[in-house]
């Protein structure tokens, strides 16, 4: 009982503390407030991006059990319909044609190519009502189509109206018969009848997908073995639970990412507040003495600044979770589901309140406040009441040298961490690497501040303010590290961040000028289930002013049914020289006699273990088609994994002629302007108007613009750490200015101008800024390189070079010592403007 | 002329090919067993199944086997396996007086691999889990499966076919080419297991089967028909349609009757009365249905006053939301024979 | 005839170093009565705030013991020390420490609160104090209103609202001019007096002194009497 708070002295303890310096509380419960606020918006935003994109996926699915999928787009022979029919278990079963599509009416753009595009679904009604019931509207006929409400939008067409769709290199005009009553409102699908999609789409004899509805009293492990038994090699059995999966390793990696910055903000905001209790627990150490000797439990003093930092953390979540809910609301509307990502099309999700995700965040701002507190009311509570009523704030014995180890073991421990392989498909020993590096070296500020400014302290003639700011510095070094702490933490991360993304970029822009080396690059739009036939390809060939044309064809492959497909491109590769087309990693291996080489992109290293030397069994022709691996070459357009094979093989192995893309080197004397258009009329109708004609220079405009907005967030997210990180400065050097009012007073009873005394704290600003600017730049270059070489590859499974933007290193440092010698002088000002007297004769 | 060539073969290409339906000829005849097999040529075509079966325990059940072919109106030259050039569909409907409603399910699906088809050669019909088949030995075996119910029989033809109207050219309506081929088989014997829940049983019974095709049905002002089809005790065998406009009015009217001594009297639209009696109205759909009419028949010398009473009046059936008819499908029974009444066009007219 | 009351203070074989070695006191002595004034006075640097911090339980002896109203402080662990500090002891110091964001109420009211007592209680009894001390009615005021002597007072009226066996003084009067200071000594005297308290004051002030019942002074042979 004795041992307890008393409650009333601890209330009024708190109250008259925040009364007296509200500006301190509100500073230090915003940090929680944002960090909170960041934490629930991103993982708002994720979860209900997700959570459309897969309402996305199960309407275009419909809702069935179960799936057979096509592997290539190119589908599978229809006989295994009735074969499946059949079975014992399958209580229906709906064949379905489903080709990516392009409204005729919509010419395709580099810039918009997303617009026009819809999933066009062939499927017999009658089997479809009992199994994908939400796919199927009023009957449109033969000639008719059934548009989902965000097709009907998208392509801007009326009821009743005609409407063009190209798929397939093939082109027919429906009647709009109505709307897709049970589809997703932001899923673009276009459903017709699956006899006219054959038909009229080259599709005749093919299937790209069954959708299966089981028997109520079916045993689906029995149905899946015996379904899998009949499976032809380019088709896979699909679940909704590997459709999860697939779906979730979409943008898994991207949102783990994102969720992490969160987190780093958060992290920050609790540095703040860490930084802002310890000083303001420093600062009232005589109060805190006072209340020992007048019989206060040391106990119950640590619990009352506990309470007091819980009590923030309460402020600050609550803040936070209604900022976060708003910020969610504002990043999706104006950014979209996947914040400028483009993982999740183009749909727009909608946000509810998740009271249980909000809990959590609150409650983690609480911890974080109370863990913030923790060791100033463990200092607090140490500290011996008779000396600590005599001294006003902790100073400490200026000849002590702080301690480096500890510091210095995170700093390893993050090292080691950096080593460890991915675990379930995430870099979270990366993070956690991260995290280290980033507690240690803030745990050697102290150390680094004494290091730093040792040779300093002995220059002689300095002038008198930056001699006071350099000695004050190097002696109280704790309290330097604490307002070195938010500086650190925020500007290693910025640091850590822009490295990677400056060196991410670079990487790309040279991948990009690699892969872009002909005049014109011709891409024929949703071409993958056909493409330009060896006519089209002879016709275009023939075009005058070409100096050569060299044609691929991409298909995807579905490799596994829980995985995104991956990209095969058919490329006139030279197998002595495959380097010449391809940006390779490493040495190729000669390919043995009688193998089919082909080339893989780093991801399907990581996702398929397609090492050199290895094969790998592709679904090609309606087979699965032995391969070798030759080589590996870097990729940045396709995150699951391409893979590159001599055109020739893939004639030979598929019997599909077919070309999806072309790159064209013009005559040095032809107009390049001219000869797009004659491009465009030597293709055959249909593939004319869904061909995308691109000049290098402008795709990699295009492309690095859609590098910087899927990098948006990135540095929206960088920016208010470094905001906050300014703010803790802020903070800090108000409470210590406001703490140190009767050392100024004293200074200005010796002697000392005004305009000394503020220019030594601006002086302590800005070698504070420096030092933690530079701690920070080396803390943040050590976690770039984690960044580039650990969480990069092990999340997106891409490597690159890393690149140190220097300019932006100067700018960064200069804007820190400017911003820290601004604030120092700003909080100043306020010690300053007091009474110089009375501040001596004042205790606290 | 010359000029216009070139367009009209780009309008050729581009409107489709529509089916060709086959007419119903008054010349041609009906020739059987070549007519069991289906008529693709058609626009439509049904092997309709009707029967009362008796089980072990003394219980009663009316059964409804029902297998459609229709020919939609759909482009002729694609080349697509999935064109919908065929539709079969089937109902099939038990009618349990305890129940006191019908227990019916339903099949539809586009003819082809296998899955869904209607044979020339002879009666065989698949759709799904659903059959219904004529044997080598000239007896007919059915499997249906439902909601809750399951019959597997096989139908014996103890009589002859009825070639009904001019060996089988019926007319429907006031013009000839409104008009079907139509045979009936009376007197069925049926034999085989009838399924409830997870109970099953062995029944007997006597059916009817009545096989007709058509292109050209109904007659414009129609709005529905009723066909009533009775075993006679002793033998004998009615056959009742009357089709009907939309004030109530014959349209058209017909059927044939055939002693116990096989001798066979066709009607002609004046010789068949339906009075409709005191209707029941469905608790569902809000139908008044003339569940228990009085027919009058004059045949030659003589006048048969027939009052027909169901098993119990709820035998409607509601196909609507699989895209088929509301009707009413019953076993009914009247002094000295057994049957079944079919009511169409009641709750809405019927579309053929 | 009731039972004699224990000594307020009982001090015996008192020893305290430095942590430099030095020895500040060795076998000190010291019995201090109920309600007994004693002024300690002594060159700067001797250990008498020293002293004060070891008969507050705030620092520990090398040796020796002390009593407080007859509980002995040796052996006590940090929370019993500071449990007897709150019930026993009175704090008036030189710099007042009297705390800025709490009103003059709250900060007289502070032992009470401290021991658990609740404001309803503690607040009246505050008001109570201001007013024998001549700050009736300013009871909300802040600190940052108040004179130095004002300040000194609030101390006073804090260090005996909860009435200590013993209030320690250290040097109360020592950033007050003179006026103010006696004015102060003569309440320090009143009120320790109205509540049956026993004082010890250290002080390098003569008129500080002349106030007591007994000065010592303290030199490096222990306490000795002043020579008048």
């Amino acid at each position: 009982m004795t041992a307890g708070v008393p409650v009333t002295a601890a209330r009024w303890m708190l109250l008259g503390e925040w009364r007296a310096h509200p500006a301190r509380v509100v500073t230090a419960a915003l940090a929680i407030a944002i960090g909170v606020a960041l934490g629930f918006a991103v993982h708002l935003v994720n979860a209900s991006a997700l959570d459309s994109f897969e309402r996305a996926l199960s309407s275009v699915n419909g809702a069935a059990d179960m799936q057979v999928r096509a592997a290539t787009p190119a589908g599978f022979a229809e006989a295994l319909y009735p074969r499946l029919a059949r079975l014992p278990g399958v209580a229906d079963i709906s064949p379905v044609v489903e080709l990516p599509a392009r409204a005729a009416h919509i010419a395709p753009d580099i810039a918009g190519a997303g617009r026009g595009r819809v999933t066009l679904i062939g499927l017999d009604p009658l089997r479809a009502i009992a199994v994908t019931p939400s796919l199927v509207g009023r009957p449109g006929g033969e000639a008719g189509v059934l548009l989902s409400r965000a097709a009907l939008d998208a392509l801007d067409r009326r009821i009743g109206r005609r409407i063009t769709l190209v798929a397939a290199g093939r082109s027919h005009a429906f009647t709009i018969a109505g709307v897709l009553p049970g589809a997703s409102t932001d899923q673009a699908i276009a459903v017709i009848d699956i006899a006219t999609a054959q038909w009229h789409f080259g599709q005749l004899g093919r299937l790209q997908r069954l959708d299966i509805r089981l028997g109520s009293d079916a045993d689906p492990v029995a149905v899946r073995r015996a379904i899998t038994t009949l499976l032809p090699a380019d088709a896979i059995l699909a679940t909704p639970e590997a459709d999860a999966r697939r779906t979730d390793s979409l943008s898994r990696a991207y949102r783990v990412n994102l969720e992490m910055l969160a987190m780093v903000a958060l992290l920050t905001g609790g540095f703040l507040v860490y930084s802002a209790q310890s000083l303001s627990v420093a600062r009232r150490g005589p109060q805190f003495a006072l209340l020992r000797v007048l019989g206060l439990p040391r106990r119950a003093l640590l619990a009352q600044v506990l309470v007091e930092g819980a009590a923030l953390g309460l402020a600050g979540s609550l803040l936070g979770i209604a900022l976060g809910q708003a910020l969610a609301d504002v990043a999706v509307s104006r950014l979209g589901g996947d914040l400028g990502g483009g993982y999740f099309g183009a749909g727009t999700p909608h946000l509810g309140f998740a009271p249980g995700p909000a809990a959590v965040f609150a409650g983690i701002g609480i911890i974080v406040a109370m863990v913030s507190s923790l060791l100033p009311a463990r200092e607090a509570a140490a500290a011996a009441p008779a000396v600590a009523l005599k001294t006003s704030g902790a100073l400490g014995d200026p000849r002590r040298a702080a301690r480096l180890w500890p510091g210095a073991v995170l700093l390893a421990l993050g090292g080691l961490a950096a080593l460890a392989p991915p675990i379930a498909g995430l870099p979270l020993l990366g993070y956690a690497a991260m995290a280290l590096l980033l507690a240690g070296g803030v745990a050697t500020m102290p150390a680094l501040v004494r290091l730093l400014l040792a040779p300093l302290r002995r220059l002689t003639g300095l002038p008198p303010a930056l001699d006071l700011a350099l000695k004050r510095l190097w002696g109280a070094p704790q309290q330097a590290a604490v307002a070195l702490c938010g500086i650190v933490a925020s500007t290693s991360l910025m640091v850590a961040m822009a490295v990677m993304v400056a060196s991410f970029r670079g990487s790309v822009d040279d991948w990009l000028v690699a892969i872009l080396p002909s005049d014109i690059y011709l891409h024929l739009e949703g071409a993958e289930g056909g493409g330009l036939d060896p006519a089209g390809q002879a016709r275009l060939a023939a075009t005058p002013g070409i100096a050569s044309i060299a044609f691929v064809r991409q298909v995807p492959l579905r490799l596994a049914a829980d995985r995104p497909p991956v990209l095969l491109s058919a490329q006139p590769i030279d197998r002595a020289a495959p380097g010449r087309r391809l940006l390779l990693v490493g040495t190729p291996r000669p390919v043995p006699a009688g193998e089919t080489p082909v080339w893989v992109s780093e991801a399907m290293l990581w996702l398929y273990d397609a090492r050199p030397g290895t094969r790998l069994m592709l679904p090609i022709g309606g087979r699965l088609q032995p391969v070798f691996v030759a080589g590996v070459w870097r990729d940045y357009a396709r995150q699951f994994g391409a893979i590159a094979m001599a055109d020739s093989d893939y004639v030979r192995l598929s019997g599909d002629a077919g070309k999806s893309e072309a790159a064209i080197d013009a005559r040095p004397d032809t107009n390049i302007d001219r000869l797009i258009p004659a491009l465009r009329r030597a293709l055959p109708p249909g593939l004319a108007e869904q061909a995308l004609f691109g000049q290098p220079r402008q795709m990699r405009a295009m492309a690095l613009t859609i590098f910087d907005r899927s990098f948006a967030i990135t540095y929206a997210l960088e920016a208010i750490a470094i905001i906050i990180g300014l703010v803790g400065v802020a903070a800090t050097f108000s409470a210590q200015t406001l703490a140190r009012t009767r050392e100024f007073g004293m200074l200005r009873h010796i002697g000392v101008s005004r305009r000394q005394i503020g220019a030594m704290l601006g002086a302590e600003g800005a070698l504070l800024g420096l030092v933690g600017g530079l701690a920070g730049l080396a803390l943040g270059v050590v976690m770039s390189l984690v960044l580039i070489h650990v969480v990069n590859p092990q999340s997106f499974h891409w490597t690159m070079d890393t690149r140190l933007p220097w300019g932006l290193f100067g700018t960064l440092l200069t804007a820190l010592v400017v911003a820290a010698a601004g604030t120092a002088l700003l909080a100043g000002r306020r010690a300053l403007s007091g009474d110089a007297v009375r501040a001596v004769r004042e205790d606290w | 002329m010359r000029r216009l060539a070139p367009l009209l073969l780009l309008l050729a290409a581009a409107a489709p090919v529509l089916p060709d339906y086959a007419p119903v000829r008054p010349e041609a005849p009906v020739v059987l067993p070549r007519d069991h097999g289906a008529h693709p040529a058609f626009r439509t075509e049904w092997w309709y199944v009707t029967g009362w079966l008796a089980l072990p325990d003394g219980g009663r059940r009316g059964f409804q086997v029902t297998f459609f072919r229709t020919r939609p109106p759909v482009d002729q030259r694609n080349p697509s396996a999935f064109a919908a050039k065929q539709v079969i569909f089937a109902h099939a409907a038990l009618s349990d007086p305890a129940r006191g409603r019908l227990r019916h399910d339903q099949r539809i699906a586009r003819a082809g691999f296998g899955l869904a088809d209607a044979a020339t050669r002879d009666t065989a019909l698949v759709l799904d889990d659903w059959s219904l088949r004529r044997r080598r030995d000239g007896r007919f075996v059915t499997h249906v499966a439902g909601d809750g119910f399951a019959l597997d029989l096989v139908l014996t033809p103890t009589q002859a076919a009825i070639l009904q109207g001019r060996s089988g050219y019926s007319q429907k309506g006031p013009d000839p080419r409104e008009a079907s081929y139509y045979f009936s088989l009376p007197h069925l014997a049926v034999s085989g297991t009838l399924g409830e829940g997870r109970q099953r049983t062995p029944v007997t019974g006597t059916a009817w089967l009545d096989r007709e095709w058509s292109s050209t049905l109904l007659n414009r002002r129609a709005v529905g028909w009723d066909w009533l089809g009775l075993n006679m005790d002793d033998g004998g065998a009615l056959t009742l349609f009357r089709v009907r406009d939309g004030q109530g009015r014959p349209v058209w009217a017909g059927g044939s009757w055939r002693d116990k001594a096989g001798r066979l009297t066709i009607l002609k639209p004046g010789d068949v009365i339906f009075s409709p009696g005191r209707p029941w109205r469905s608790p569902r759909t809000g139908t008044a249905w003339p569940v228990s009419p009085t027919i009058t028949v004059t045949l030659p010398g003589r006048r048969l006053v027939l009052a027909v009473v169901p098993l119990f009046p709820d035998q409607e059936l509601d196909s609507r939301r699989g895209g088929g008819p509301l009707y009413w499908e019953g076993a009914v029974s009247v002094p000295g024979g057994r049957g079944y009444l079919e009511l169409t066009g009641y709750g809405a007219p019927l579309k053929m | 005839m009731p039972a004699p009351l224990p000594p307020a203070l009982s001090v015996s074989g008192l020893t305290k170093a430095l942590p430099g070695g030095r020895v500040l006191f060795s076998g000190l002595d010291l019995i201090v009565a109920p309600g007994e004034i004693i002024a300690i006075m002594g060159e700067s640097g001797i250990g008498k705030s020293t002293l004060l911090n070891l008969i507050a339980g705030l620092d520990r002896p090398d040796n020796g013991s002390i009593a407080i109203a007859g509980d002995t402080l040796a052996g006590l662990s940090d929370d019993a020390a500071t449990r007897l500090r709150r019930d026993r002891l009175g704090f008036v110091f030189q710099a007042f420490h009297i705390l800025p964001h709490l009103t003059l109420a709250q900060n007289i009211a502070l032992p009470l609160v401290l021991a658990h007592q609740g404001a309803a209680v503690a607040l009246p009894a505050a008001h109570a104090m201001l007013a024998k001390i001549g700050l009736a009615g300013r009871g909300d005021d802040y600190p940052a209103q108040l004179s130095g002597g004002e300040l000194q007072r609030i101390a006073i009226a804090r260090a005996l609202i909860h009435r200590p066996a013993l209030i320690l003084a250290d040097e109360p009067t020592g950033n007050l001019d003179p006026e103010t200071a006696e004015r102060i000594l003569a309440l320090l005297l009143a009120e320790a007096r109205s509540t049956g308290a026993a004082a010890v004051i250290v002080t390098h002030s003569d008129r500080a002194a002349a106030i007591a019942d007994r000065v010592l002074v303290l030199t490096g042979a222990g306490l000795v009497p002043r020579a008048t």
